[in-house]
């Protein structure tokens, strides 16, 4: 059941109905079986990882709190990472890990039979094992209470708006208000109506849209000119923003409507001038997560300037390879975290006080198309099937550059179209600094965006139910 | 005066008003923006091939003009003097030219396609490849949203100004049954139809609305979309795929038996023309496409129904066969073509150019064959 489906239309319009006349204790249960019902509607097998994963982390917190010694600690915090992260590794990575096993295997002329196993990825699996690693982990860091409500936990980490691709939330964030009596204001269903009609306008009119652009660049064994890649690559961009930050949009929304607050997960990403703050304003809670729970710990940037270029470097590859399991995702983190270490190379330059830090509204916009490129770039890595095809559209953007065919036309016109509503509106809200800017506006001005969005999302929006990216992570 | 309070009966009245003005000014902006650059049979560009015609309704409007594109086609459409689809003038008869006339609807029309790969003006090229002294012209006499009746009436208006040699009647035996059970008003004058005997209800003056504005179109189309995916018991099959019931609604023998009526008609008015007569029955997308066969008889067992693939071309040749006029079914030689490139196109139930290809050889076979008069100016051709 995807957000852009009428099954999910009906299933939260019958779910808020009863939702809004429940008392709290009830509204919980309510959530649960929603939320269990959500999940089950993918595939009701799956639904046992979920329980058992939530029984799991419930009683080992549990049991961290009560635990005398620290030695006992480390062993239940253990136990859990161990359960969460065996749980994660086998039904995302095992397929992954005994294909590169065997090819690795016939290079060296050893034929092995393996036995084939053909492990099925349960949607949203890397989203909540982190959800309830992170609960551990807070537990163990006496950062958070355990909960000895195991309803409200369950809640917790299955509660439908995040449950299958985020935002990736702690404890302290949503739990805490399961745990309490929700009130929902008339300023949160005013915001959260607005987040839906957003999220589905940047799901169905921009990323859906732009989808068959993208795709006509990076279909594999197509060849295009330079101009062309890169303008697929600009539609991916867009396409990958607007699916996700519609998804998160509609998860905010609709929780607003329930008087609960999840935390904004993407904030003008597009809009940055260094890696930095890309990771600051792209996919916000997953970045955060990765510095909490394994930048920091790997000392972070304590350490030696060596130490922490390695720290920077591990968390970006392995913030690639949580994406999925594909050698272009590890790819792509070792391009991210790169970027990252050349960047902090640079800020002890003497030129990068010029260009970021007292920088011209010359230098600015120059610094700013370059971190966009420099994030296209990486969505071509990203969004490429193979190292081959990573290759063969660099050399084509590199070598190949030849503008005028007919294709750029076909490109180009669609991609103005769906992109320019979009970066209309996030410039607004960069402008104003609040990603929520819009229905605080004036009222004409305001209608006026509810009309446009409304319009050209039925008028020109794709219904075709196309899932979204992120699920398969 | 101040103005009032916010959470007043009054402000927010105020609002509704705002709101109801901004999405009234939108909704002209859009209308006109889709008006402008919309690829739409909506659009005013396209309706412009069209001019209002007291008996038929509508008809060609002689010498438009208009450049037709959508995702999937891009055609340039040229009506003639005469009001049919050609680049030129139909002119005087030239004494070693004989002329074929192409009756039909919007598969006839092929807007979707350029003039030159119509299967009209393949059939052309294919007759005149032979050689011989003798010129063959096809008359593209196809209009969008004809039925049996209306190429019957406009059959009678033009005849004496073609003077044909043959005359080919395509059937569209998706829905011609029923349109010419539609178009039956027409036969005693009443040019405005159904629409006439309904009378102005609101019903109707909203749906004329909805017709003429290019924003509600599309928003009808996205509601039915979406109550179609809610209630696909409760939505009966489309009026077309009646033709291809199991059990057929009563005005589908009706409107057959209306078809084979208004064929008669012709066949007879062309053989007061010195002309003979032969029917094309054009088959259906889903006859031949089977991803939209099965998309189709699904929704179809959902509302409770049975689709038989080729019941309406089975029920046309039946309804046609006491006739002595030489028939031809095409859906043979199209799903001979298969599997191939496409044969129609998918957001429409029109032929690719590949489509008309094969259609024009089906055709050139058949009038080779059974024309009497073209077997005598050219022997050597097989039968």
């Amino acid at each position: 059941m995807v957000f852009n489906s009428l099954h999910f239309v009906w299933f939260f319009l019958v779910v808020y109905a009863a939702y809004r006349v429940l008392p709290h204790r009830a509204q919980n249960w309510l959530l649960l079986i929603a939320s269990y019902y959500f999940y089950a509607s993918w595939d009701w097998r799956f639904l046992g990882l979920l329980l058992a994963s939530t029984l799991v982390d419930f009683s080992c917190a549990l049991l961290l709190e009560r635990a005398a010694t620290p030695a006992r600690r480390r062993t239940l915090l253990v136990v859990s990472l161990a359960f969460n992260l065996t749980q994660l590794g086998f039904f995302k990575y095992f397929n992954f890990f005994s294909d590169n096993l065997h090819t690795l295997f016939a290079a060296l002329g050893w034929q092995l039979d393996f036995v084939t196993l053909r492990v099925l990825l349960p949607v949203g699996i890397s989203f909540y094992t982190f959800v309830t690693m992170s609960y551990v982990i807070d537990v163990y860091r006496r950062e958070t209470p355990a909960t000895r409500n195991l309803l409200d936990f369950a809640v917790f980490v299955a509660f439908f708006p995040h449950l299958v691709a985020g935002p990736i939330l702690r404890a302290s964030t949503l739990l805490s208000q399961i745990a309490r009596p929700r009130h929902v204001s008339r300023d949160q269903l005013r915001d959260g109506a607005w987040l839906i009609a957003w999220g589905y306008f940047q799901k169905v009119f921009v990323a859906d849209n732009l989808a068959s652009l993208a795709n006509t660049v990076f279909e594999p064994g197509t060849t295009h000119t330079g101009v062309n890649v890169l303008l697929g690559l600009y539609a991916f961009a867009f396409q990958i923003y607007g699916d996700f930050a519609g998804y998160s949009n509609i998860a905010r929304g609709t929780s607003k409507l329930m008087g609960i607050e999840l935390i904004e997960n993407f904030r003008f990403p597009y809009l940055v001038r260094t890696p930095q703050e890309f990771w600051r304003n792209w996919h916000i809670s997953l970045s955060t997560w990765l510095r909490d729970y394994l930048y920091i710990p790997l000392g972070g940037s304590r350490g030696t300037e060596w130490q922490t270029r390695r720290n920077l470097f591990a968390t970006m590859v392995l913030g690639g390879l949580w994406h999925g399991a594909a050698w272009t995702f590890v790819l792509w983190g070792v391009y991210q975290g790169a970027l990252l270490i050349a960047y902090r190379a640079a800020s002890t330059a003497r030129a990068y006080r010029r260009l970021f830090v007292e920088a011209s509204p010359l230098a600015k916009v120059a610094t700013w198309a370059l971190m966009f490129h420099l994030t296209c770039y990486g969505w071509l890595i990203f969004r490429s099937r193979s190292a081959n095809q990573i290759a063969t559209l660099t050399a084509s953007l590199l070598t190949d550059f030849a503008p005028g065919s007919i294709e750029t036309e076909r490109l180009l016109i669609p991609l103005l179209l769906y992109s320019t509503p979009l970066l209309l509106v996030h410039a607004c809200e960069a402008w104003f600094d609040d990603g929520l800017i819009v229905p605080k506006l004036s009222a004409g001005v305001r209608y006026s965006l509810y009309a446009a969005t409304f319009y050209l999302t039925m008028l020109f929006g794709n219904f075709g139910g196309a899932e979204f990216i992120y699920f398969q992570f | 005066m101040s103005p009032p309070a916010a959470g007043t009966g009054s402000h927010r009245l105020r609002r509704l008003a705002l709101f109801a003005a901004v999405l009234a000014v939108q909704f002209a902006l859009f209308e006109a923006a889709l008006r402008t650059w919309g690829s739409s049979e909506a659009a005013p560009s396209f309706q412009g091939l069209f001019e209002g015609d007291p008996v038929l309704g509508y008809r060609l409007r002689p010498g438009a003009r208009t450049h037709f594109a959508t995702s999937e086609f891009a055609a340039d459409i040229a009506i003639n003097g005469d009001g049919f689809r050609d680049d030129e003038e139909l002119g005087p008869k030239a004494a070693n030219e004989r002329r074929v006339v192409l009756l039909g609807d919007s598969l006839v029309l092929s807007v979707q396609v350029d003039f030159g790969r119509t299967f009209g003006e393949l059939l052309e090229r294919r007759l005149n490849a032979r050689g011989g002294p003798t010129r063959y012209r096809v008359v593209n006499a196809g209009v969008q949203g004809f039925g049996p009746i209306e190429e019957q009436l406009f059959f009678r208006r033009i005849v004496d100004r073609v003077s044909p040699d043959l005359v080919i009647v395509v059937l569209f035996v998706g829905n011609d049954a029923e349109e010419a059970v539609g178009s039956r008003p027409k036969l005693s004058g009443d040019s405005r139809g159904r629409a006439a005997a309904a009378g102005d209800s609101l019903i109707t003056r909203v749906r004329r609305l909805v017709r003429r504005s290019m924003v509600l179109q599309i928003l009808r189309l996205r509601i039915v979309a979406a109550t179609d995916r809610v209630t696909p018991r409760m939505a009966p099959p489309e009026p077309p795929l009646q033709s291809y019931a199991a059990a057929p609604a009563p005005r589908i023998a009706e409107g057959l038996a209306i078809a084979r009526r208004s064929i008669e008609d012709i066949a007879a008015v062309a053989s007061r023309a010195g002309a003979p007569t032969m029917v094309a029955l054009m088959p259906a997308r889903f006859q031949v496409d089977d991803p939209d066969y099965q998309r189709l008889t699904q929704a179809v067992t959902q509302a409770g129904g049975e689709l038989l693939r080729d019941g309406a071309s089975e029920r046309f040749d039946r309804a046609l066969a006491e006739l002595p006029l030489p028939r031809i079914d095409l859906l043979p030689a199209l799903r001979r073509k298969l599997p191939g490139p496409d044969l129609f196109y998918q957001t429409t139930v029109h032929l690719t150019p590949r489509g008309h290809e094969v259609v024009a050889g089906a055709l050139d076979a058949f009038v080779a064959e059974q024309w009497p008069l073209y077997r005598q100016e050219h022997p050597l051709t097989p039968r």
